[in-house]
């Protein structure tokens, strides 16, 4: 429970218009946001999901669903951050080669997330880069705050995963971001491997975090229901 | 004497180097054949949950195209630069009341490391752009598809990654009153009102009318349905592009609001 009361304080955090929380299929597989924090706060062991959906068709246990979709949602914001860098053409020499190869593994960590969590797989949120994408020394030291911070993230959430499976492709991963992080410190001008220990980061420093930059923004309603005025 | 002690001392070192090599090569032979053992003896590691597959390169589609929403009002300038002069003030909202949509085209960095943007601007004449700070703007969203109005076919398409997903005729402005061509960007949809004229359902441009500028809201041109589908195709709008009720609602199902628009 404890994982599923961090995973809607996560969301409560960053899901700024309840769409990260809506599944992408299937809507009643209750990821929505309100239901998350009724859940956490009815505590007492409620599932978020339904009694017969406390696994997953896949064979995951509802503790390991909420801590994937944590990492998916973190996934997400890095391989949007690279693809529009790469897009929008601003990156130069070898800043613009690694943000070409970190996206591309980004992406392909999406997908592995999205195909392993099937419905129950949140949706990806809309973000604002507010033109750090556009700017070398900006996008740079923004990889590196993310790389960091996916690496800190993998760490904490490791132990807790209750598949040895998942564990195993956890640190398959983690140890992929660790290589991303260097690169993106070695690009920036810091030192890339500074302790002979790194510290995982909580959840709610994660929480934190993510929701200071404001990167995660609603989806403009493009829709009304007003009368038209065109011409005719 | 001497030689035969010389040759004794020699053989002496002879056996003593061959015994070190005999002695490390047992060694290490031993040492192999322990850590196989324990290898050996160590669970096999499970299998991971995910496969990673390879990695995702961005497609190099021509079809991409992006928008962004106005954020806050802002001043649109002809360079990127805030001392250019300024070509239009941009609200954050569009006549219908939906944020204000634009196509933006290109980016740069200022001198003083701001960024700007290059959009296509909703103003007269149209085909007018000019530059942005990108901290007025919300977030980029990328979309493949492209709404092509051809005034001389009497006909709309709708592409997606290059493909036709759907096409239907349309009616256009008369000659007093015509359809402006250029480029331009789907800016929201309406739905829901009590208005037959302008059909089930209708989408919001940024293009201007030419000739109707004292029109309410400005004279923009939208995308609707009709209540005289006998009408279309023709030439019989004041600009507008009309479909019948049933197309519009075909469309509808396929046109994201973003979309960039040709009228040629």
């Amino acid at each position: 429970m404890d994982e599923q009361r961090d995973f809607a304080r996560f969301l409560n955090a960053v899901d700024v218009d309840g769409a990260i929380a809506e599944a992408s299929h299937q809507r009643r597989l209750a990821l929505s946001r309100r239901g998350l924090l009724a859940a956490a706060a009815a505590g007492a062991g409620a599932l978020l999901l339904g009694r017969s959906e406390a696994r997953a068709a896949s064979g995951l246990s509802a503790n390991d669903v909420g801590i994937l979709n944590y990492a998916l949602v973190l996934e997400y914001l890095q391989a949007s951050f690279y693809t529009e860098a790469e897009r929008s053409g601003a990156l130069s020499g070898k800043t613009a080669q690694a943000a070409r190869v970190v996206g591309a593994t980004e992406r392909a960590h999406v997908k592995a997330f999205q195909k392993l969590l099937g419905s129950k797989a949140v949706k990806r949120p809309l973000f604002d880069f507010q033109g750090v994408t556009e700017a070398q020394q900006a996008f740079l030291k923004t990889a590196v705050a993310f790389e960091d911070l996916a690496v800190a993230a993998y760490k904490g959430q490791a132990p807790k995963l209750q598949s040895s499976a998942v564990l195993a492709a956890a640190v398959g991963i983690h140890s992929v971001e660790a290589r991303h992080a260097a690169w993106m410190r070695q690009l920036f001008g810091v030192t890339p491997a500074v302790n002979a220990f790194d510290k995982p980061a909580t959840k709610q420093n994660i929480n934190r975090i993510v929701a200071s930059t404001h990167f995660i923004v609603a989806h403009p309603k493009m829709k009304a229901r007003s009368k038209p005025q065109y011409t005719g | 004497m001497k030689t035969l002690l010389r040759l004794a001392a020699a053989l002496a070192v002879v056996i003593a180097i061959s015994l070190l090599w005999v002695g490390l090569g047992g060694s290490h032979r031993q040492g192999a054949d322990l850590s196989s053992a324990a290898y050996s003896s160590l669970p096999a590691a499970p299998a991971p949950a995910l496969r990673i597959g390879r990695p995702e390169r961005l497609s190099s589609s021509r079809f991409i195209s992006r928008w962004t929403t106005v954020r806050r009002p802002t001043l649109a300038r002809s360079r990127p630069s805030a001392s250019a002069p300024v070509v239009t003030e941009l609200s954050t909202h569009a006549p219908e009341g939906t944020p204000n949509a634009l196509s933006a085209i290109g980016a740069r960095t200022d001198a003083r490391s701001r960024v700007w943007v290059e959009v296509r601007l909703p103003v007269l004449p149209n085909g007018t752009r000019g530059w942005v700070p990108r901290r007025s703007l919300g977030a980029y969203q990328t979309l493949d598809t492209r709404l092509v109005v051809d005034r001389s076919a009497l006909r709309a398409t709708l592409y997606r990654d290059g493909k036709t997903i759907f096409s239907a005729p349309v009616a256009v402005g008369t000659s007093y009153w015509p359809t402006p061509a250029g480029r331009f960007i789907v800016r929201s949809e309406l739905t829901r009102y009590a208005s037959p004229f302008y059909g089930p359902v209708s989408f919001g441009t940024s293009a201007r009318s030419a000739v109707l500028t004292d029109w309410p809201a400005g004279g923009f041109v939208g995308i609707h349905g009709t209540n005289a589908p006998q009408l279309v195709p023709g030439r019989v709008s004041h600009g507008c592009v009309r479909m019948r009720n049933s197309d519009i609602l075909r469309l509808a199902r396929l046109l994201p609001v973003g979309t960039p628009l040709l009228i040629r």
